[in-house]
């Protein structure tokens, strides 16, 4: 009997930590599984809201690849991803390097270059970049005044996607906040051995700095990856899409297809092509870090 | 160690790639929408009021919703707590918020057979989301208190689908032309009566306002709808019937040549210098606010809109149809709003005689007034003219549009896939702008994307 008793009460110890996890688990399970099992299963079937499924098919996957309208969105997508992404990264990692100094006021300007993240992109935003990159806006107003010729930076489908990037780039708060921790765990003693040694800022930003906080590096690269292949807002509030599909990134072919014309089979496939595509470049990601990632407990040391 | 941290690194990265697809299928979360639902308290009944006896009704909550603007919103909130005083038992659950988004999440509810028990709706609903009969009450089954009398056959049958009267109309709608007078003035010539007329204030804007100013704007769909009156006043055809397109590609190349003169003559602006204003909508634009660009082609129930977004000093007057576009009259009218009770209702008779207090009664229909355009009700009309109770404007513009158009609307020539940003008349018609298409190759992509449309 006491033995019995002994066993529960371990056996409670030794699952108690479910208990705390159970409201995760469950919003999981509810939100995070059970959408990604079904949107698979949709994905092989011609699944319309108002009509149901009447087949199963491998249609969708070779619609995606045969259809312009789709493989172009999937082009603007690598290229919206390949431009935010290194371009976010070095402005986080310059601005934390720079907040890392001990500045007067430094505090202030943490706070100041983190705010954007919070705003992120909603409605009060798009506004605000309308209004800042229109032809007759803020930022046509300054070059103006060094004589630059007025800029069509929404209408001209070469430049909009990059209007649309540097909303995200400007948004460069939270990675900047985890270099920030990063670079204060460098020891202070390897720059000072490094100045002993004759090293400028330059080198030791680049000799010291940087091999130790490769492991940051690739962490925030992996999650802006991942946040750039599933933008949505930006794209869909300033420019619909436009000017000529120039922004229309796959996320919003999805959520057309899914919400304007109902073909949830269609949708949940091109979400699936795209989470494969992520896939593939998240472990293209981990099997280039032996090369470039200094983990301090590798054995390599 | 190393390799537990990777494998451990690996699991979280796939678990948030996997939350992405996640969100990609159900990304409505995320879409940042302005869109403001509101439920309202229920009103409490006022019992003492109740006389069971001659009560031909029974007691019951209703749920009802619809979408619209600020004083929309306050005139059906009112109307409704005057049904609920008249009719004690009956409650009304009133939901209700602003035009985006609201058709995506309707729709969800349709096929979800879970809409509100009285639903405002738009009348291409009836096809794209009952086309069977399955979403919409067949109103013919409570005639007896939802007075049908009161509307012409012809707009009744606008609604009937699939042999049901899926929805009783409210108003009839048609585009037409606006004028900023006081542009014209400051050009020295009078608001366009003619095409030609039109054709030459594009050259007298450009001499003498400047490149900026343009007699008429027109964004991607405003020129689609545009191209189609142009077409059936030189052709005398409808632009689709028995739905099959009534234009061969020779024709719609006319119809797309007439757009890009309107381009080429300093008419209109291009998408492009439209996209560069940076503005949501037209009734949005700063250049339409001051009266950089003098003349829309809206629908006759947009004009309070459109005035009321005009900066002091500007004048809005209602255009005339140019009798010199073709030998046919074109353009098309289409019902506006309409209501519909949902299949799932549990008390359609009541549903019913909320409509009828709605949309026939002199009660509802002074406080309804023409917040939904001018009302189709006989009873409603005539009510409303006689309290002048109808926006002049409004009340002018309809008038002439349905004066005019001789022909009807497919429904399908809203559908979503079509007229949604990244529908065929968008890229078709900004192609055209861009210089990115021809006009054949641009009559050809909308020829393939309506037969597609009209296939499904």
């Amino acid at each position: 009997m006491k033995n019995q008793k002994v066993s529960f009460e371990k056996k409670m110890r030794q699952n108690v930590g479910f208990l705390f996890i159970l409201p995760w688990l469950i919003g999981f399970l509810i939100f995070k599984l059970y959408p990604f099992a079904s949107s698979l299963f949709y994905s092989f079937t011609d699944y319309n809201l108002f009509k149901g499924i009447t087949k199963f098919t491998l249609d969708n996957y070779v619609h995606i690849f045969n259809t312009p309208k789709i493989t172009r969105a999937l082009g603007v997508t690598f290229k919206y991803a390949f431009m935010t992404v290194p371009l976010k990264l070095v402005a986080a990692l310059f601005v934390a390097y720079i907040l890392n100094f001990r500045l007067k006021g430094v505090k202030f300007f943490r706070t100041a270059y983190y705010i954007p993240s919070i705003l992120g992109g909603s409605v009060a935003i798009a506004v605000l970049w309308k209004a800042v990159f229109k032809d007759e806006g803020l930022l046509n107003a300054l070059l103006g005044i060094f004589g630059v010729e007025s800029i069509n930076w929404l209408s001209d489908p070469s430049l909009a996607l990059f209007v649309i990037c540097l909303l995200r780039v400007w948004q460069f708060g939270s990675a900047m906040v985890i270099f920030l921790a990063a670079l204060k765990n460098v020891p202070e003693e390897l720059y000072e051995a490094a100045a002993i040694e004759g090293a400028g800022k330059w080198r030791q930003f680049f000799s010291v700095t940087v091999p130790l906080i490769t492991p940051i590096i690739f962490y925030n690269l992996v999650t802006q990856l991942c946040q750039a292949f599933q933008e949505f807002n930006g794209p869909y509030i300033i420019t619909e899409g436009g000017p000529r599909n120039s922004t229309t990134l796959i996320s919003l072919l999805i959520y057309n297809s899914a919400f304007k014309n109902y073909e949830m089979g269609m949708a949940s496939a091109m979400a699936w092509v795209m989470f494969v595509i992520l896939l593939v470049f998240t472990v293209i990601a981990f099997m280039s870090q032996k090369h470039w990632v200094y983990y301090s407990d590798d054995e390599r040391g | 160690m190393k390799y537990l941290k990777k494998f451990a690194a690996m699991g979280l990265a796939v678990v948030m790639a996997a939350s992405m697809t996640a969100c990609g299928s159900t990304p409505t979360e995320s879409t940042g929408e302005s869109r403001t639902a509101v439920s309202e308290p229920q009103t409490p009944a006022t019992e003492s009021t109740v006389q069971d006896s001659g009560k031909d009704y029974e007691d019951c909550t209703l749920t009802f919703s619809w979408w619209g603007g600020e004083s929309r919103h306050e005139a059906t909130i009112e109307a409704v707590r005057a049904f609920e005083e008249k009719y004690p038992g009956i409650k009304v659950e009133n939901t209700y918020g602003a035009w985006s988004g609201w058709e995506d999440s309707m729709a969800t509810m349709f096929a979800t057979q879970t809409a509100p028990d009285v639903n405002q709706v738009n009348w291409n609903w009836l096809t794209a989301y009952s086309a069977d009969g399955s979403a919409f009450l067949d109103l013919h089954q409570v005639e007896d208190v939802l007075d049908l009398t009161q509307y012409d056959e012809a707009s009744l049958a606008q609604c009937t689908v699939a042999g049901e009267l899926q929805a009783v109309p409210a108003s009839m709608t048609g585009r037409i032309f606006y004028w900023n007078k006081a542009t014209f003035d400051k050009a020295g010539i009078a608001v366009p009566m003619s095409l030609a007329d039109l054709m030459d204030a594009g050259r007298v804007f450009k001499e003498k306002l400047g490149d900026d100013y343009y007699p008429l704007v027109l964004g991607e769909y405003d020129r689609m709808i545009l191209m189609v009156y142009y077409l059936e006043s030189a052709y005398g055809k409808p632009w689709v019937e028995d739905n099959q397109l009534q234009y061969t590609q020779e024709e719609i190349e006319k119809g797309l040549e007439f757009i890009r003169v309107l381009e080429e003559a300093h008419v209109t602006p291009s998408i492009k210098k439209l996209l560069g204003d940076g503005a949501d909508s037209l009734d949005k634009n700063p250049k339409w606010m001051n009266g950089t660009y003098a003349g829309i082609f809206e629908w006759d129930s947009s004009a309070g809109k459109f005035n009321s977004a005009l900066e002091d000093g500007q004048e809005f007057v209602v255009g005339e149809f140019f009798q010199d576009m073709g030998q046919y009259q074109g353009g098309y009218s289409k019902v506006s709003l309409a209501f519909a009770i949902s299949e799932t209702c549990q008390h359609p008779r009541e549903a019913a005689m909320l409509l009828n207090f709605l949309l026939n009664e002199e009660e509802g229909t002074t406080i309804m007034a023409s917040e939904r355009g001018v009302p189709l009700s006989a009873a409603a009309l005539s009510n409303c003219q006689a309290k002048g109770l109808l926006n002049e404007t409004v009340a002018e513009a309809n008038g002439k549009v349905l004066q005019w158009v001789s022909y009807p609307l497919d429904p399908k020539f809203e559908s979503a896939a079509l007229k949604s940003t990244d529908g065929v008349y968008y890229d078709v018609m900004s192609g055209l702008s861009y210089g990115e298409y021809d006009i054949r190759t641009a009559a050809e992509l909308l020829v393939e994307g309506i037969n597609e449309e009209l296939a499904r």
